[in-house]
């Protein structure tokens, strides 16, 4: 215990006096908070929807310009149409291409052409992906159709209008978990563990296999032992990677919390992340962060090349891929049984386990078990990721193949 | 404190590298493992170290099992290295302190042995920034950095420019001096020949001669002569001991300087003198052969070391 923890310190310290990790670590946080601060010193109205004179105006520029209108037989009806582009100047043409040469010399915006109430053709130069014209105007014909109905038939327009139009209020009691509410940061703090998983379980390896790239694997085996080094130097790692998003998700979090109201809640989707919600994402993901790290502490001694390490460790990286695609494919379905096979998988319930008790309904005896499955695969990974780290000492040259290290593992016991 | 190793055996995929090695070396006195490249001194260093496990024999520590975690041991592998970004001072304290010293000794010993090896202005430099030599230097301070009673040196003088060679023989003297328990291996007879009380020959996996250095060097100079003339060439003299067959030796070797000759058990050294000078030769050197360490290697081994 005691030269575990002098691998510990000794390793963390590296860690702290590692200039670029401390720089990119504040870096992130002073980034964050000063983002998160931004409405109380700048304008942000446009980013928060907060309504004031100047969004009005920008609105209103937005839907300005001329577009053309080829309606032969004078269906569309003249005063819905400017209610529905009150900054347009509509311009009538008597053929296509009119409104093509328009369009293409920029005259125009765009251009109908009205076949009959239930059939037009729309002409724009370039579409964007938010243009809204086309789906305005399909409610304009379409309000002319019954227009013309209703004055035909010698009905009153404005009390069937009314009618379908008839406002009804909804009451909604959410008495489990609101999706809608969760999804948004479920799946940012889905990808933040993977990342973490991925960033520091290279840097594990990288740093086994540096050991014996330089050789001092020899000298560190015969001074203490394999689980006390890989032991200290993964959680060195986890402490540290714990800190980093520590300090920069308190950073943001916080300052969100202080300036809430200026950003009319509108981050609360991904920043309002409630308190159980943190501490089973923080047990589970430092479980899982753990659980993959002694993997990649033990791929990291298959090999003496750094440049060697992709090799060992892909197979590692399909896992925690398909793991991570399955948990965001089916946040939609955190009660399927697909997460509630993967929640207790030591492979996926960092991952799996936490949506399902963000969004879905989880009894706490599955919370448990899948926990106490966690930390016993932890050790048992820890274990024989320290064999594989001390079967890897002096075997240099090609890389070990896993299979092949787990039989000579097996036999050596 | 004595070392027994017995009978060690050992197998790499198959092939069995030690045949059934077998020393013994006591405090204040050190043991130099000599052998060609690839005769078993590493693997043998390695398994004392517990790097590997010996597939039979056993290794006794004052009539003990011996385990190398428990006792204070400075190992200094063939294979050289410790962590080249990190400073020299932090990566010594570390690995005395793993070795059991508390922080302030960890630190005190680090700078004693820096500075006993003329390295103390490189602690706060990234080891990296060392020249090789220096670097095997940080790593000797390393070796000996938490006081240890067993000291292990693999090839300790492969990459040392001779006045760091000296610095390296002055530090071993000194560690004979206090007592300590050192073995050593190293292609260069004549630092074996200073420093080692006893010695053990391996020759493809197998000890082929082991023992106290003067006892052998006494046994294989027994009956054995040195003779130069001052009027034959060597060659010549050998050409007419040979031919003449009227002296009771015949030539067991030619060096540069002298024949070696060996006496026939009846006949006396006062004898064969006597002859000597009645006959044509004049003698310009006669005395008993005291062979060196090398001479007896590569008689032993068969080729120059």
């Amino acid at each position: 215990m005691r030269k575990f923890s002098i691998v510990l310190k000794y390793e963390l310290r590296e860690y702290v006096k590692n200039k670029s990790f401390v720089v990119v670590t504040l870096l992130l946080a002073i980034i964050g908070a000063i983002v998160l601060f931004a409405p109380r010193f700048f304008d942000m109205s446009w980013l928060v929807g907060t309504p004031s004179e100047q969004q009005v105006t920008v609105s209103d520029e937005e839907t300005k310009g001329t577009m053309l209108l080829y309606d032969s037989e004078g269906l569309v009806n003249q005063e819905l149409l400017s209610g529905a582009f009150p900054n347009v100047t509509w311009v009538e043409v008597d053929s296509v291409d009119a409104i093509k040469d328009k369009i293409n010399s920029e005259e125009a915006l765009a251009g109908f052409r009205v076949v009959s109430y239930t059939e037009y053709d729309y002409y724009i130069l370039n579409r964007g992906i938010y243009s809204v014209e086309d789906s305005y105007f399909e409610a304009v014909l379409s309000a002319s159709m019954r227009q013309a109905y209703f004055t035909e038939n010698n009905l009153n327009a404005d009390e069937i209008e009314a009618l379908f139009a008839t406002p009804i209020t909804m009451n909604e009691q959410v008495l489990g978990k609101d999706s809608t509410d969760n999804y948004w940061y479920s799946y940012a703090l889905v990808i933040i563990v993977f990342m973490l998983i991925v960033f520091y379980g290279q840097m594990i390896a990288v740093s086994v296999t540096n050991e014996k790239s330089n050789r001092a694997i020899e000298i560190l085996v015969t001074t203490t032992t394999p689980n006390s080094l890989l032991f200290g130097k993964v959680i060195a790692g986890a402490i540290a990677g714990l800190c980093q998003v520590g300090v920069v998700l308190g950073a943001v979090l916080i300052s969100y919390q202080m300036n809430r109201e200026l950003w009319g809640g509108k981050l609360d989707m991904i920043l309002n992340i409630p308190t159980e919600v943190l501490i089973t994402f923080a047990l589970f993901g430092i479980g899982g962060y753990l659980f993959y790290a002694f993997l990649y502490g033990a791929m990291g001694a298959l090999v003496s090349k750094t440049e060697d390490i992709s090799k060992s460790s892909s197979g590692l990286m399909i896992m925690i891929m398909i793991v991570y695609f399955i948990s965001l494919m089916q946040l939609s379905n955190v009660d399927g049984i697909a997460m509630k096979v993967l929640s207790f998988l030591p492979i996926s319930s960092y991952s799996a386990m936490f949506v399902r008790i963000a969004m879905g309904t989880v009894e706490m005896w599955e919370i448990v078990v899948s926990f106490v499955i966690l930390v016993a695969s932890i050790f048992a990974a820890g274990l024989i990721g320290a064999g594989i780290y001390r079967m890897g000492t002096l075997r240099y040259g090609n890389p070990v193949r896993l299979t092949s290290a787990l039989k000579e593992l097996k036999r050596s016991k | 404190m004595k070392l027994e190793v017995k009978n060690l055996k050992k197998s790499f995929a198959g092939t069995e590298v030690l045949h059934g090695v077998s020393f013994e070396v006591e405090s204040g006195k050190a043991l130099g493992l000599l052998g060609r490249n690839g005769a078993g001194k590493t693997t043998t260093m390695r398994i004392l170290m517990d790097v590997f496990r010996a597939e039979s024999g056993e290794i006794h520590l004052d009539g003990k099992v011996f385990k190398p975690s428990h006792e204070k041991i400075g190992y200094l592998p063939e294979e050289r290295g410790l962590y080249p970004k990190r400073t020299v001072i932090d990566q010594m304290v570390y690995l005395a302190r793993l070795r059991g010293l508390g922080t302030a000794d960890a630190k005190r010993n680090s700078k004693k042995w820096l500075k006993r090896l003329e390295i103390e202005e490189y602690e706060t430099r990234k080891l990296e920034t060392l020249s090789k030599g220096n670097q095997q230097k940080v790593q000797l301070a390393a070796t000996l950095v938490c006081d240890p009673d067993m000291i292990i040196l693999d090839e300790p003088f492969s990459g040392l420019d001779p006045v760091n060679a000296q610095i390296l023989k002055e530090v071993v003297g000194e560690l004979i001096d206090d007592r300590k328990l050192v073995i050593f291996s190293s292609h260069q007879m004549s630092y074996v020949e200073q420093f080692c009380d006893s010695i053990a020959i391996i020759d493809k996996g197998n000890v082929i001669l082991e023992g106290d250095l003067r006892e052998i060097k006494k046994e294989y100079g027994q009956n054995r002569l040195i003779l130069s003339s001052g009027n034959h060439t060597l060659q010549a003299l050998n050409d007419k001991i040979k031919r003449s067959g009227e002296f009771p030796i015949f030539v067991d070797g030619i060096t540069k300087d002298y024949l070696i000759l060996k006496i026939e058990e009846a006949v006396t050294k006062n004898e064969l003198l006597a002859q000597l000078i009645h006959s044509d030769i004049l003698i310009e050197q006669f005395g008993s052969y005291e062979p060196s360490l090398n001479d007896i290697f590569v008689e032993r081994v068969g080729d120059e070391a």
